[in-house]
């Protein structure tokens, strides 16, 4: 009874992975979809080896003779102990560069192109804007559906890991060093991602989201990235001389302000990112105030000081502006 | 058997037995101890200071003093010649911390502090015979079994020699030379008797800013920073930081410690409501006052060096210093207080820290020089 609630339990929390958003076993993409081909043909032949050796175990305790014989013989060990592992893995170890030939590819003409670099613990993102003008995000990454992007994967400080289970295969950021993958989705969605080399105290707390969305979309949000919207009623203009007044802008930049910081994660559009913190806190005005006063209580290791000498209005005040950038 | 041959006996054993030595020796060990208690639990001692000391025991006490002094004091001397900013601030804090005990030219030892014992010296007889290391280490930790107290901040070493440089000078002031080096352009001078016997006889001025940071005038000395025009909130908040511990300075917990809060507002408001003394910006070579703007302006990406115009300019926050105009000398000496990790448990501290331990010594120097060589305006001068 006890196997079999285990049993039951195991299988269903193997399927809920691949119901989830960051899992390798539900590939929204080429590279991803190679990745899950390879690892199901691996675990369909490991399940069907088990059995066979399974049954060769029922055989050998409570066999006829005749089987037991043939089974402890030189030339049985020789053909499955030796022979049949050693062809298997070496048909295996072929398919996988054989599938895996796309992924570590030749130079290629992307038709888009993502920097993405890590630092402790946040993503910098930055895409070739509209008119050759870079354009600077952080943690979320937004892509068009069914186009291939090249990653240009970076470090600021320590070794980081790129890694977005549904859309592919993962690849480290070193630093001194520019590592290239490409990623394409086939569908619409938001596809999670997470540092997969530990980096520091709020390693487990550096993921990010790739949201794919349809080209037309696509264009129209980077072509928006230079026109931020004006600071509308009171609070928010408020908040908008208090962010500048306070001294955020010296770290942050956000477009079309004085604010040019590039030290900390560009803020043009925090109004539009689902989440805070590279993709931990859900983005909302009272995690912003909560974040501006002590950012190591949402992100431990947070390299922001925090801002104790605001009142809580203030703080609400410069929250609500940046919730109103987007 | 009586009982003194029956001692006989037990000690001539007690002797004859292996371990006699270290039997005795402990025995004797105890017996120093249960009759010292004994001693003084009895209460015949007099620890009245009327009393004085045995002149064994002042002599005893005076000769481990001055070897234990002579054993711990750092090599280090000052500079030579006469640091006029170094000995302004000494005099500053000598006046507040230390006259009281020590007198001074003009200020006679209060009756009170002259009745300790041992009595706090005349330090006019007493300096010449110190090297300034070991004066650096008597003024920093303090004499114990003297009453001589320890600097109230041990992690400001800068502010610790300021008053040594001021003792070195001290044997050759009159009254009017110390008071000009302490009270600056204050001049303690009550109108009339009602006004002295309701206040007090307030010729020290212990308590009186305007006697370092200057009032009419600007500072006394270039290690002193200029508050005329700074923010209130900025003020309010450095003299609740001093006075809690939360910054670190001997110099300025001393002077902010028995600050009413109403005292810290009208203080902060006079000061911020204070025109800017004409003080003419200072000169540095152009090449230095360049990568100074540059990171003023810019900050220091590769380093996580934020532009500091971004809280230190005319626009920011009130809560935030203005850097402009500030001494070249105030700014470093303080850029080397972040750089040493000091400061950083106030709220703005918690902002700064982080930063100013980032900064180079030559980035610190760079930007001091550079806000030295700007006026509030913003107008750089060269």
């Amino acid at each position: 009874m006890k196997v079999l609630r285990a049993l039951v339990l195991g299988t269903g929390l193997l399927m809920l992975t691949a119901c989830q958003r960051q899992s390798a076993l539900a590939p929204a993409g080429e590279e991803a979809a190679r990745v899950a081909l390879l690892s199901w043909i691996l675990f369909a032949g490991a399940a069907v080896i088990f059995a066979v050796v399974l049954v060769a175990l029922g055989f050998a305790i409570a066999g006829p003779e005749r089987i037991r014989r043939w089974l402890r013989a030189e030339a049985a060990i020789r053909l499955w102990g030796i022979a049949f592992p050693a062809v298997t893995l070496a048909v295996l170890l072929g398919y996988g560069l054989w599938l895996m030939r796309e992924t570590v590819a030749n130079p290629r003409q992307p038709e888009m192109r993502v920097e993405v670099t890590g630092e402790q613990f946040w993503w910098r993102v930055t895409y070739d804007g509209p008119a050759g003008k870079p354009v600077a995000e952080a943690n979320e990454i937004r892509i068009p559906v069914g186009v291939e992007v090249e990653f240009v994967l970076r470090s600021a400080d320590v070794i980081h890991s790129f890694w977005v289970p549904s859309l592919g295969g993962k690849l480290d950021m070193i630093p001194g060093r520019t590592n290239r993958m490409w990623l394409k989705a086939e569908r619409p969605g938001i596809y999670r991602g997470q540092c997969a080399e530990y980096c520091g105290t709020a390693h487990a707390q550096m993921a990010l989201e790739i949201v794919a969305m349809p080209q037309p979309e696509f264009d129209a949000w980077l072509a928006a990235a230079d026109s931020p919207p004006a600071p509308a009623g009171e609070a928010v203009e408020r908040g908008a001389a208090l962010f500048l007044a306070s001294g955020c802008g010296a770290c942050h930049a956000v477009r079309g302000t004085p604010a040019a910081g590039a030290i900390g994660p560009d803020l043009s559009r925090m109004g539009g990112r689902r989440f805070l913190a590279a993709a931990t806190v859900p983005n909302t005005t009272e995690n912003l105030a909560r974040f501006i006063v002590e950012p190591a209580a949402l992100k431990p290791g947070s390299l922001m000081p925090p801002f104790a000498i605001l009142s809580g209005e203030e703080r609400q005040a410069i929250a609500n502006y940046l919730a109103s950038l987007k | 058997m009586s009982p003194l041959a029956r001692a006989r006996r037990i000690a001539a054993w007690v002797l004859a037995t292996r371990g006699q030595l270290a039997l005795t020796a402990a025995a004797t060990i105890v017996a120093v101890v249960v009759v010292g208690l004994l001693f003084a639990w009895s209460g015949v001692y007099n620890i009245a200071a009327s009393r004085g000391h045995l002149a064994i025991t002042d002599w005893i006490l005076r000769f481990g003093m001055e070897n234990s002094v002579k054993a711990h004091a750092p090599d280090e001397a000052l500079p030579e010649g006469q640091d006029e900013d170094r000995v302004r601030l000494g005099a500053g804090h000598y006046h507040a911390g230390c006259a009281y005990c020590h007198g001074a030219p003009g200020t006679p030892v209060s009756p009170v502090a002259a009745k300790m014992l041992p009595p706090p010296p005349n330090l006019k007889d007493k300096v010449g015979g110190w090297k300034d290391g070991e004066l650096f280490w008597i003024v920093k930790h303090g004499l114990k079994y003297a009453g001589m107290p320890a600097f109230p901040s041990l992690e400001r070493d800068d502010e610790i020699w300021a008053v040594v440089a001021f003792l070195r000078l001290l044997p050759q002031l009159d009254r009017a030379a110390y008071r000009e080096l302490a009270l600056g352009e204050v001049e303690p001078e009550r109108a009339s008797g009602a006004e002295i016997a309701e206040s007090g006889d307030d010729q020290d001025a212990i308590g009186a800013c305007a006697r370092c940071h200057g009032n009419g005038e600007g500072p006394t000395s270039r290690l002193v920073p200029l508050l005329h025009g700074q923010p209130a909130a900025m003020i309010e908040n450095a003299l609740r930081d001093y006075a809690a511990g939360l910054r670190d300075s001997g110099i300025m917990q001393t002077a902010a410690t028995d600050l009413t809060d109403g005292a810290i507002r009208k203080l902060a408001a006079h000061y911020a409501g204070l025109p800017r003394p004409e003080i003419e910006p200072e000169r540095a070579d152009p090449e230095t006052l360049a990568r100074g703007e540059k990171l003023a302006r810019e900050g220091d990406r590769s380093r996580g060096v934020p532009a500091c115009l971004s809280c230190h300019d005319e626009q920011a926050i009130p809560t935030f210093p203005r850097l402009a105009g500030q001494s070249s000398r105030y700014t470093e000496g303080q850029l080397a207080a972040w750089r040493a990790g000091l400061n950083g448990r106030s709220p703005t501290g918690r902002i700064m820290a982080p930063i100013g331990r980032r900064l180079t010594a030559e980035q610190a120097r760079d930007l001091a020089a550079y806000f030295a060589s700007v006026t509030p305006a913003g107008q750089p001068r060269r």
